[in-house]
């Protein structure tokens, strides 16, 4: 199931300060900046928490996903879609983008963590 | 009764079935449901179980009671090859029934699942029960499958990945065929099918009592008049 | 500013709706009328109508309900506004009609909460409650609120040694209490052993969401409920002595749950009660009965902690101990709560207010809190980025 890394997912630094956000604000958590720049979420992260839910919502033709949230080492955290054998808290994941859900009206690009 | 021989004509020839060994879960409140084989003098039992069900439109249990009747019915009065019901009984009320029939040794056909008793699973238990006789008593290779309501659907098709072969005709017609095979029930089958055997001798002469539901929460007011 | 209360109540039976959504919304509007002695006729005093519902418009396609409402009602020429916020909207909309008394813009303001999920199947329902999540964060990964929920107690449970068991334990007493509630959804005790021992537990109580069980979340459900708010200056046109609305709190937390600063706190709980707190000059110790969102039972634990009752880590040994139960220190969700009351969303904060108001009255039956002076209600939207604490007092 592991397919090529598609598009990519961002996080966004403030241009007046440089704190960072992710998802993306209109207005800096720091100093009330409005200006952003986009940085790719990328590489290793640490898990968080995680779990395997059930009973997806409608347009999902599969009895499981696994979640995660993870945290990087420039303090950014987030939520995706996870995909590793055992997952266990504290172990270390890679950051991917792949297809989060289909056959709605779009495909979806999100992130999976592997 | 003498049978005659148009009535012999127009009789299956049977093919014996191993026999489903009953067993118990202890459900989320407690009590226990045994799911046991029913014999084909037991089937008018089981269809008056299901018979007031039959004009609830909710939930599809209209079209779900009338077919299970009919199915059981026409094992009853030797009209279908090859059938089984399986019981499950809390109690010794029957609150649910499953059925199918085998179409040879390696493939086998399931029916239906109706739920009398709603809200604690009793429905899935069944369902895996009659895959449990399917693949680990009578050692068959697929079982096909359909679904009449959404929530069959979910149940069955997701939740268990069936395969679709929707070129593959099921006997109840309408919707496309989804198969359970051997290599998915492998897959799913600790954590859909549980209980016990074997079922204490009390449990079971309980369970072997048969009683009707007296109400019906799917059908508000009804009371089995006695 | 003037102090308002509650003269009236009423709730419709909560699970799955014979009616169509007006009609069922009205069932709980009538009661809480004719409990107030209010005759909806020319003079019937009623200044003000707000319904709180999140889904009418989406899932009911219907809009600007709370209009159809005053005329159905006969309540013309009320004012009338339609309040969303979630599933908080119940506890919103006695916040607004909180302030527009308060404020002088109204002397009586009538409060009805309805929702009517069971119209639409589960997955388009949980599809639907999803859509408050971060859009492109949350919602688009495929992330529900069940799945929030348990990534969420899994964190809980690392970081304080909650168990499944204690989950169980809160499943047991909430279903125990709703058996009293003649309005509660789910008529079911679950048995301890069965739901978190059982070798066939697996298959009765199934994950959800892990490590969250099924008798873990709470189901979905219809319902309505109504209560009728007055300026305590005009209360005694009505017959019933009016329960003190004392404080009021409301926080909002960061939308999406992987930006909270502390993961295992709920900070806008803790924040909208220590609010109401300040309000009403009463501090946790105060309060004899509470009533907290539970749609996932891992919230009753850290709610009770965050609203102050019991120490960071500990509300799960405060359920071992039985001090949450009928008769224990602080006896919570009487009413059943959301697991096994229901949750019908936008009627929720109603409701719970309604259960307060019935225990500060006497009036719950089977499940009555010995003298209960002071009530607290947590009512909690998104996954606790909206979330909204009242405290009610009886009138000494």
């Amino acid at each position: 199931m592991f397919e090529e890394t598609e598009g990519a997912v961002y996080g966004y630094r403030c241009t007046a300060c440089n704190e960072l956000h992710y998802p993306k604000h209109q207005v800096c958590r720091a100093c009330a900046g409005r200006e952003f720049e986009e940085f790719p979420l990328e590489g290793e992260a640490t898990l968080v928490t995680w779990t395997k839910l059930y009973n997806l919502p409608e347009g999902y033709m599969k009895p499981y996903l696994y979640f995660g949230i993870v945290a990087y080492g420039n303090g950014i955290r987030a939520a995706g879609q996870l995909e590793v054998s055992s997952p266990r808290l504290g172990m270390k994941v890679a950051t991917t983008t792949g297809l989060v859900k289909e056959g709605g009206k779009d495909d979806v690009i999100g992130l999976i963590y592997r | 009764m003498a049978i005659d021989k148009t009535e012999q004509m127009l009789r299956p020839q049977e093919s014996p079935l191993a026999p489903y060994e009953a067993k118990y879960i202890t459900l989320a409140n407690g009590q226990k449901l045994v799911v046991h084989q029913l014999k084909r003098e037991q089937a008018p039992l089981a269809m008056e179980a299901v018979k007031p069900l039959m004009t609830v439109e909710a939930d599809f249990y209209d079209i779900v009671a009338s077919r299970v009747y009919a199915e059981l019915l026409g094992w009853y009065r030797y009209r279908v090859k090859d059938e089984y019901l399986l019981a499950g009984t809390i109690d010794g009320v029957i609150v649910g029934l499953v059925n199918g029939r085998t179409i040879d040794d390696k493939v086998g056909l399931s029916y239906h699942t109706i739920t009398l008793r709603q809200g604690l699973r009793i429905g899935a238990q069944l369902f895996a029960a009659k895959m449990e006789y399917h693949f680990d008593v009578l050692g068959q290779e697929e079982v096909w499958i359909v679904a009449e309501s959404p929530n069959g659907f979910k149940r069955w098709m997701i939740e268990y990945e069936l395969e679709p072969r929707p070129e593959q005709w099921h006997e109840l017609g309408g919707v496309p065929t989804y198969v359970l095979t051997r290599a998915l029930w492998e897959k799913h089958r600790q954590a859909k099918c549980t209980g016990r055997r074997p079922v204490p001798q009390e449990l079971l002469e309980t369970a072997s009592q048969l009683i009707l539901p007296e109400s019906y929460a799917q059908i508000p007011g009804y009371q089995r008049s006695v | 500013m003037r102090e308002v209360g509650i003269v009236g109540i009423g709730h419709t039976k909560f699970g799955r709706s014979k009616t169509g959504y007006i009609e069922m919304a009205c069932a709980a509007a009538l009661e809480a009328l004719d409990d107030a002695g209010v005759k909806p006729l020319a003079g019937h005093g009623i200044d003000q109508v707000l319904l709180a519902t999140m889904g009418a418009s989406m899932i009911n396609h219907q809009s600007s309900v709370a209009s159809a409402l005053v005329d159905t009602l006969n309540l013309r020429p009320a004012m009338a506004e339609t309040v969303e916020n979630g599933p908080a909207s119940g506890a919103s909309a006695i916040k607004m009609g909180y302030s527009l008394i308060a404020s002088g813009m109204a002397d009586t303001v009538l409060v009805i909460g309805a929702e009517m999920m069971r119209v639409v199947s589960g997955w388009e329902g949980t599809d639907f409650v999803a859509t408050m999540l971060h859009p492109e964060a949350e919602y688009d990964l495929g992330l529900t609120l069940p799945a929030l929920a348990g990534m969420f107690t899994r964190l809980v449970m690392d970081s304080y040694g909650v168990t499944e068991r204690d989950l169980a334990l809160v499943a047991v007493k909430n279903h125990q209490n709703a058996l009293a509630n003649p309005v509660a959804h789910i008529r079911l005790v679950p048995d301890l052993h069965a739901i978190s021992e059982d070798e066939d537990k697996d298959a009765v109580n199934p994950y959800v969401a892990e490590p969250l069980r099924l008798y873990d979340v709470c189901p979905v459900s219809d319902g309505a409920a109504a209560v009728l708010l007055c300026a305590l200056d005009v209360a005694e046109r009505f017959p019933k002595k009016p329960i003190r609305i004392a404080g009021i709190g409301q926080a909002t937390d960061t939308h999406t749950i992987a930006e909270r600063e502390v993961p295992t706190d709920l900070y806008a709980v803790r924040e909208a009660a220590r609010q109401a707190y300040r309000m009403s000059g009463l501090c946790p110790d105060d309060i004899d009965v509470a009533e907290l969102h539970d749609a996932f039972l891992i919230l009753e634990i850290v709610e009770s902690e965050e609203v102050g009752f019991f120490k960071r880590g500990e509300g799960h040994l405060a359920v071992r101990e039985g001090k949450t139960s009928l008769g224990g220190q602080i006896p919570i969700n009487t009413s059943g709560g959301l697991k096994a009351k229901g949750h019908p969303l936008g009627a929720t904060g109603v409701s719970q207010t309604v259960e307060i108001v019935k225990q500060l009255r006497g009036e719950a039956q089977g499940r009555q809190v010995t003298d209960a002076q002071r009530g607290l209600l947590v009512n909690f939207g998104g996954f606790g980025n909206n979330v909204v604490a009242l405290i009610l007092e009886k009138e000494a």
